[in-house]
């Protein structure tokens, strides 16, 4: 009895000392919370770092444009910011941090854009349904529209050798007159980042 | 009569060149520019002093001149930053906003990475984000 029951405790051992050497090679998963507005190195791809730098340089520049500098409030709408690097980058997340700094500085106002122009129209048409009280529904026909349009293009040249990826980003934007065409602030924002192994 | 010619023109010359001496702080509470309240400040190191703060990693870079300026109803800066060391530095920076009443007139800003070759300056600027913002602070760090 004992000769045939020692042979499968022998068996037990090598998954034993397998399991054991498996829980201490495991890495401990920690999850902490980071600053947000830190500098961010993770990969050379588009990320936290270059979207905050774009927006603040692009929003500090915009500000001393003349057309804002005068002071009367200008009413801009937000257009596309063509992405035309080889990678996905959410443009729409560069527009909306420059919309936010700017309204926030109180010296633009923003009409609805094309985007969020479904929503706007949607709302006017419900409060005109039959529910709302006639006198507060807002009325069709009192929108405002917007005297400037920005609009802009975000461009990368990426270059790599066996060991150093090099990227480039330059973004443009540009604040149109739309009554009469006039470009009336531009500006650009480059970042180079290098990343070397080994 | 000519003496007394020659001593007028003489306090006039010298008053002309006080002036000189005190460019940048004609308007009480400004100092090239840049506020300072009721700080004394009276060289280009002082106000270089009360406006860099350092946080986290000491860096070597310091700015060598600050000048300020309004334009329209905000606040622009000008910083040279230098680096003497005979390699590249990485920093990074950000400013800090103030009101009158010494509150924060603005959200943090995000750290800025920043590259200055050996034995050259680099000049950064910006322009106040709001017309609330009536000081500031450059902070630096390295990111070395």
């Amino acid at each position: 009895m004992n000769d045939l029951v020692r042979p499968r405790r022998f068996a037990l051992l090598p998954l034993l000392a397998a399991l054991a050497l498996a829980a201490g090679c495991a890495t401990k998963e920690q999850t902490r919370y980071g600053d947000a507005r830190a500098v961010e190195t993770v990969t050379n791809q588009f990320g936290s770092t270059d979207l905050q730098m774009i927006a603040e340089s692009m929003t500090r520049s915009m500000l001393q444009a003349p057309v804002i500098v005068s002071g009367n409030l200008p009413i801009v709408t937000v257009q596309e910011v063509r992405n035309k690097t080889s990678e996905y980058i959410d443009t729409r997340a560069i527009t909306d941090s420059i919309r936010a700094e700017l309204q926030k500085g109180g010296k633009v106002r923003f009409a609805v854009d094309a985007a969020a122009m479904n929503q706007q129209v949607e709302e006017l048409k419900r409060q005109q349904s039959e529910y709302y009280a006639k006198e507060q529904a807002a009325q069709m026909g009192n929108m405002v529209g917007a005297q400037y349009r920005m609009e802009g293009n975000i461009t990368s040249i990426v270059k790599q050798v066996k060991d150093v990826k090099d990227v480039y980003y330059k973004v443009n934007l540009q604040l149109w007159n739309i009554r009469n065409g006039l470009l009336e602030w531009s500006d650009e924002k480059e970042i180079r980042k290098t990343t070397t192994k080994g | 009569m000519n003496r007394t010619w020659t001593s007028i023109a003489l306090a006039a010359v010298l008053s002309t060149g006080c002036w000189a001496t005190k460019k940048g702080f004609e308007v009480p509470g400004l100092a090239y520019g840049c506020p300072i309240g009721d700080a004394k400040v009276s060289s280009m190191d002082d106000l270089v002093k009360l406006k860099v703060v350092s946080e986290g990693k000491r860096t070597t870079i310091q700015p060598t001149e600050m000048r300020c300026t309004m334009t329209g109803d905000l606040l622009k800066i000008d910083a040279n930053l230098n680096n003497d060391s005979s390699t590249v530095k990485r920093i990074s920076y950000k400013f800090r906003w103030i009101d009158r009443e010494g509150m924060r007139a603005w959200d943090e800003e995000a750290w800025k990475p920043l590259l200055i070759y050996d034995n050259s300056n680099l000049m950064i600027n910006t322009v106040s984000p709001t017309n609330r913002a009536a000081d500031f602070r450059l902070i630096l760090r390295s990111q070395e």
